[in-house]
């Protein structure tokens, strides 16, 4: 793969073959080359450092000349050397009125300065002409420079310019792409410049047609998004349309492919967008990503022989399997791609073993049941033997990840065995990732003991403070590790070479265990005390210390060497180290008081320890570091999902102490998320869009001045126009079957020119009660004279009160929206029903008074019988003639289908022709449906709308 | 989701172009350049592109005598770095004609600015060779006209 790449390289060879234009340069730059050794380099340098800053100081240069002598400071600088002087003159340079002087002041400015630069405040000027200059290329320039070296203050002042740039209808694309990126910038260094209002904007940019703005714009909203997923979830579906027109469709200029791969900038940032969400609900959009996803991995069944568009594909593929992953749900694929996965850890190309190994820890992470991955478990435990360090590594991690009560111990022994021959690099985080194994999964009492010292044994060295601690802690709280860990600790101790670790615990052990193996054979109290003497000397302080503190202990525990502990006592009590003289002083005089009172207290056993989240853990993720990406995952992630089949049962307060653990990494892993505030999950994330959020542009708290007369019309209609104004016009058709609405909406571009970026957001404030499936996405452009057109059914669960509502926007120069109530309301869902006038009294009765019924005394709008009649069968009321003694008065009959069960509804009107007054009383087979009924009718009949 | 820095480097570990997208002081700068220069000088062949280091990951490749070196987010797409790379190549290839380093040793600048029509705060802008051709030529056609007004205002410079 080198060579065929490298032939690209050797091809030249000849020199430049573009002719620089400063032949000085180019001589400057001739001469350094042939100054093989750095001292004559340095010479060269010095030379022309001089000459230059003599030109400077002379003053009165053409600006040839100036563009020149920063060209070779420029030079001097990229070859590692300091250059103190001249920065001036370069951001003078960008003030040039000759494009190629600006353009290499421009580059000095990126090169020399940086955010904090002294002199950058004073190129914000210039850099604001070049911004609104007619000559894009100076905007371009301009754009670079606040992208490059863009700083708080730059941001402020600048940001409106950008942001003109990126949405202005006259920005050509490549202006508008580099606007983008620049706001990026910006919003990295600044996050409150890009304003909250500025996101349904930002988002339509998604479908320029440009490939170019379209990559960009994704890559900006890509890192808002991680942070307010809420604002920006109108990129959701964007992403999934995109993906499909370049995938399914092949919408894309032949420009955009990539060695035979559409794009695949393009889609790795739409499939990564993708996984910074919580899966959709919707099952259109579903399968969207479904068709697409499955696209994807159908075109990589075939393994291309360039190098190019092997990397390409895979890219995308990769990507393509972490969001399938995310998604969770597409079982299929989910078997798919993990033979794939198997496929890859096996391969030759150590680039794919690497990657492959890389997405099955993310598989392993996420998914329910690691038998998948288990099948591979001999392959991936070969992995760390590779002979690259960076495969290794990975497949470290994957191990940890795929570890449970079933291979524990098979996977802990392969990494001890491995830790022995492993890179320095890698020993620490392999030591904790052992520990914390062996602790998590220990079914066995002598297997946690066994492996946790012969841990230390091994790799002493690398095992952090917190390994050790940690298992004086689990010993300490578990009863039935007590004895054994004494007796196997004691075994170390005696050994003739022994890490000063263990001498530490053993000390720590024995002075708190020792008695309960002082019976055996070889444990004696005399022999642990030998064991601990014997290590003394050869230990730092600190171990040091806790010797003695096993001694002390030791006096209450053994009388017997009570002579042998005071000796010590005595010997050490002339230390040099004044913190050991001072414990063998104080040890000495408890040990020889007249009363044992006073030690018995200080040596009583030590109670279990708090329990508190795992210091191992926080380490670990503290190692693995802030993680800039917020997908919901990340590799440590498992230990915080809820496995309790997976998580062993050690007895006591070592199980609990497990819980611990868990939450533990559970909060570390928010922690280490959540830089910029705290990832919610996907839950919480789908409660806060229920309640509204920050800002809900669909919701009914935005609808557009001139909603309602056609919301209102079409309340009673099957069909007509929504909403009309000089450039669309929306207009509906509804059917209802039971419990089941079907609503298609028609957009008509009235315009001369054509609609982009079309968008249609529905919100539902009642999701519960009513069930809304969007079957279709209309297209994103929309031209002259023609329709685009949306179906969604709604589905009445029970009753609901609210109707849904639709935000439509879309780019015509700039942004148009609108929000639009949709005449979806719970009376559609009924069907008139005809009664004889006994039955109808009959079933009145029976239903009674409240809390069945609701009664109301209103002012009417128009009383006449006629129009009263119409509004009535309007609302799906069969009318009963005949039923009423009082001709003028209205009775009507009706059924309302939920999926929840069907309601029938009574209803009586009195007109009062005088005074215009109406009362209306309805009465329903459950108490929920005449309170909604009767908002619907007053709010109707007292109001002038046209029918 | 981004790259942090691009690296050119020659064999000999010396530094042929340097981009940094975040802001580092110069002795960070140096650290990394000493770090990564080690790590990557010393990969054999056919070993993978990536490497971890400290908390980024390293993706490099080498062209004759150069590695072009990218450091990026750990959970960055490997493999669509790799490429941008590779797009940095093919697009000096079709500007220089045959690019070789010693192109972008005289012409350093127009790597640099080939460079800003790739990538921006790190990310990928353009990937259409011809429209990152088209504003180079435009911007070559400015600076050709300026040199030849140039020459017939006050003759040719020399040095």
């Amino acid at each position: 793969m080198a060579s065929a790449a490298a032939a690209m390289f050797n091809r030249g060879g000849s020199g430049p073959n573009k002719e620089n234009s400063m032949r000085g340069l180019v001589s400057f730059i001739a001469d350094l080359r042939n100054a093989r050794a750095r001292e004559l380099e340095e010479k060269r340098i010095n030379k022309e450092l001089a000459n230059i800053r003599q030109k400077f100081k002379q003053g009165s240069m053409t600006g040839y000349d100036k563009k020149k002598y920063v060209c070779k400071l420029l030079y001097i600088y990229i070859l590692g050397w300091n250059v103190d002087f001249g920065h001036t003159e370069a951001v003078k340079l960008i003030s040039a009125t000759k494009y190629s002087e600006k353009q290499i002041g421009y580059l000095a400015v990126t090169l020399f300065l940086h955010e904090d630069h002294e002199l950058l405040p004073l190129a914000i000027n210039s850099i604001r002409k070049d911004l609104h200059d007619y000559n894009e290329l100076n905007n371009c320039l301009a754009l670079h420079a606040i992208a490059n070296v863009g700083s708080k203050e730059m941001g402020e002042s600048l940001c409106d310019d950008v942001h003109r740039l990126l949405i202005s209808p006259t920005s050509k694309p490549f202006v508008k792409k580099k606007a983008a990126l620049t706001m990026l910038r910006l919003y990295r260094k600044v996050p409150s410049i890009v304003q909250p209002e500025w996101a349904e904007r930002i988002i339509a940019i998604m479908d320029d047609p440009d490939m170019g703005v379209a990559l960009s714009v994704t890559s900006l909203i890509m890192t808002i998004a991680q942070d307010d997923p809420d604002a920006y979830r109108g990129s959701y579906v964007k992403a999934a349309n995109r993906l499909r027109k370049i995938v399914i469709d092949h919408q894309y200029s032949g420009d955009y492919v990539y060695y035979k791969v559409p794009c695949p900038w393009l889609q790795c940032k739409l499939l990564r967008l993708l996984q910074y969400f919580p899966p959709s609900e919707d099952t259109h959009i579903r399968q969207l990503m479904r068709h697409s996803l499955r696209a994807i991995l159908d075109a990589a069944m075939e393994m291309p022989k360039n190098v190019q568009q092997n990397n390409a594909q895979n890219a995308v593929l990769f990507e393509a399997i972490n969001l399938i992953i995310h998604l969770d749900t597409e079982h299929d694929l989910m078997v798919h791609i993990s033979t794939k996965l198997g496929k890859f850890i096996a391969s030759r190309e150590t680039n794919v073993r690497y990657l492959g190994l890389e997405a099955m820890t993310h598989l392993a992470v996420r998914t329910e049941t690691l038998d998948p991955i288990k099948k591979h478990q001999d392959i991936i435990i070969g992995t760390l033997k590779d002979r690259d360090i960076t495969v290794r590594r990975q497949g470290l991690d994957l191990l940890y990840s795929m570890c449970d009560t079933t291979n524990s111990q098979k996977i802990v022994q392969e990494l001890l065995k491995f830790l022995q021959t492993a890179d320095y690099a890698i020993r620490e985080e392999m030591v904790l990732k052992i520990a914390i194994l062996t602790e998590k999964y220990a079914t066995d009492v002598k297997w946690y003991v066994d492996i946790s010292m012969r841990l230390i044994a091994m790799a002493g060295d690398h095992v952090s403070d917190e390994v050790w601690q940690r298992i004086i802690q689990i010993v300490t709280n578990n009863d039935e590790l007590q004895v054994y860990a004494a007796q196997t600790i004691l075994q170390y101790c005696k050994a003739d070479h022994c890490h000063e670790t263990l001498v530490k615990i053993g000390s720590y052990i024995l002075g708190e265990f020792g008695h309960l193996i002082a019976d055996s054979q070889g444990c004696s109290p005399i022999e642990q005390f030998m064991a601990l003497q014997g290590k003394f000397n050869s230990c730092s302080p600190n171990t040091r210390a806790m010797i003695l503190s096993a001694f002390v202990k030791f006096v209450n525990l053994f009388p017997e060497i009570k002579p042998q502990l005071l000796q010590a006592f005595t010997t050490y009590s002339h230390s040099l180290d004044s913190e050991l003289q001072q414990r063998a002083c104080e040890y000495l005089t408890m040990a020889t008081m007249p009363s044992d009172e006073l030690l018995r207290t200080v040596c009583d056993e030590m109670p279990p320890f708090p329990e508190r989240a795992s210091a191992l853990l926080s380490r670990l993720d503290k190692k693995q570091g802030a993680i800039g990406d917020k997908r919901t995952w990340s590799v440590t992630a498992k230990d915080g999902l809820p496995t309790l089949d997976r998580s062993s049962t050690l007895k006591r307060n070592f199980s609990a102490a497990q819980t611990a653990t868990a939450n533990g990494i559970a909060n570390g892993a928010a922690i280490s998320n959540g830089a910029n505030g705290m990832v919610k999950s996907p839950i919480e994330e789908l409660a806060g869009l229920d309640l509204g959020g920050p800002v809900n542009l669909a919701s009914a708290s935005h609808l557009s001045p001139d909603w309602e007369p056609g919301y209102h019309r079409l309340l009673l209609r099957p069909e007509g126009t929504l909403y009309e104004d000089v450039q669309i016009q929306i207009g509906l058709r509804s059917e209802y079957r039971a419990e089941v609405g079907c609503l298609i909406i028609y957009f008509t571009n009235k315009s001369s020119a054509p609609i982009q970026s079309f968008t249609t957001t529905l919100d539902n404030s009642s999701p519960e009660q009513l069930k809304i499936d969007i079957k279709d996405l209309p297209d994103t452009t929309v031209h002259p004279g023609s329709q685009a057109q949306q179906m969604v059914m709604f589905e009445a669960k029970t009753v609901f009160t609210d109707s849904p509502t639709i935000r439509v926007s879309y780019m015509a120069g700039s942004l148009q929206a609108l929000t639009l109530k949709l005449p979806v309301a719970i009376h559609k869902y009924m069907e008139n029903a005809v009664l004889s006038s006994d039955d109808f009294f009959k079933r009145w009765k029976q239903i009674g008074g409240a809390p069945r019924e609701s009664q109301k005394i209103f002012q009417g709008y128009d009383v006449s019988t006629e129009s009263t009649k119409r509004l009535l069968e309007g609302f799906k009321w069969g009318v009963l003639g005949g039923v009423d003694p009082n001709s003028k008065n209205f009775v009507g009959a009706t059924v309302l289908h939920t999926t929840g069960g069907k309601f029938g509804c009574l209803l009586r009107l009195e007109p009062n022709m005088e005074s215009k007054m109406y009362r209306l009383t309805i009465r329903a087979t459950d108490e929920s449906v005449p309170p909604v009924l009767m908002k619907y009718m007053e709010e109707r009949l007292a109001q002038p709308w046209p029918l | 989701m981004a790259i942090r820095y691009l690296i050119l480097l020659s064999r000999q570990g010396k530094v042929r172009l340097a981009k940094w997208f975040t802001t580092l002081s110069p002795r960070e700068k140096a650290k990394i350049i000493k770090d990564v220069s080690q790590l990557v000088l010393a990969r054999r062949t056919r070993m993978c592109n990536f490497l971890e280091y400290k908390d980024t990951k390293v993706v490099y490749r080498r062209y004759a005598s150069l590695f072009f070196i990218a450091a990026t987010d750990p959970t960055d797409n490997e493999l669509i770095t790799l490429e941008i790379v590779h797009r940095y190549v093919e697009q000096m290839d079709k500007y220089y004609g045959n690019v070789c380093e010693l192109d972008i040793i005289f012409n350093f600048q127009k790597a640099y600015f080939i460079l800003d029509e790739l990538l921006l705060a790190g990310e990928m802008q353009e990937s259409s060779k011809k429209n990152v051709l088209r504003v180079i030529g435009a911007q070559d056609g400015l600076e050709e006209m300026e040199v030849s007004e140039d020459g017939s205002l006050t003759g040719s410079h020399v040095q």
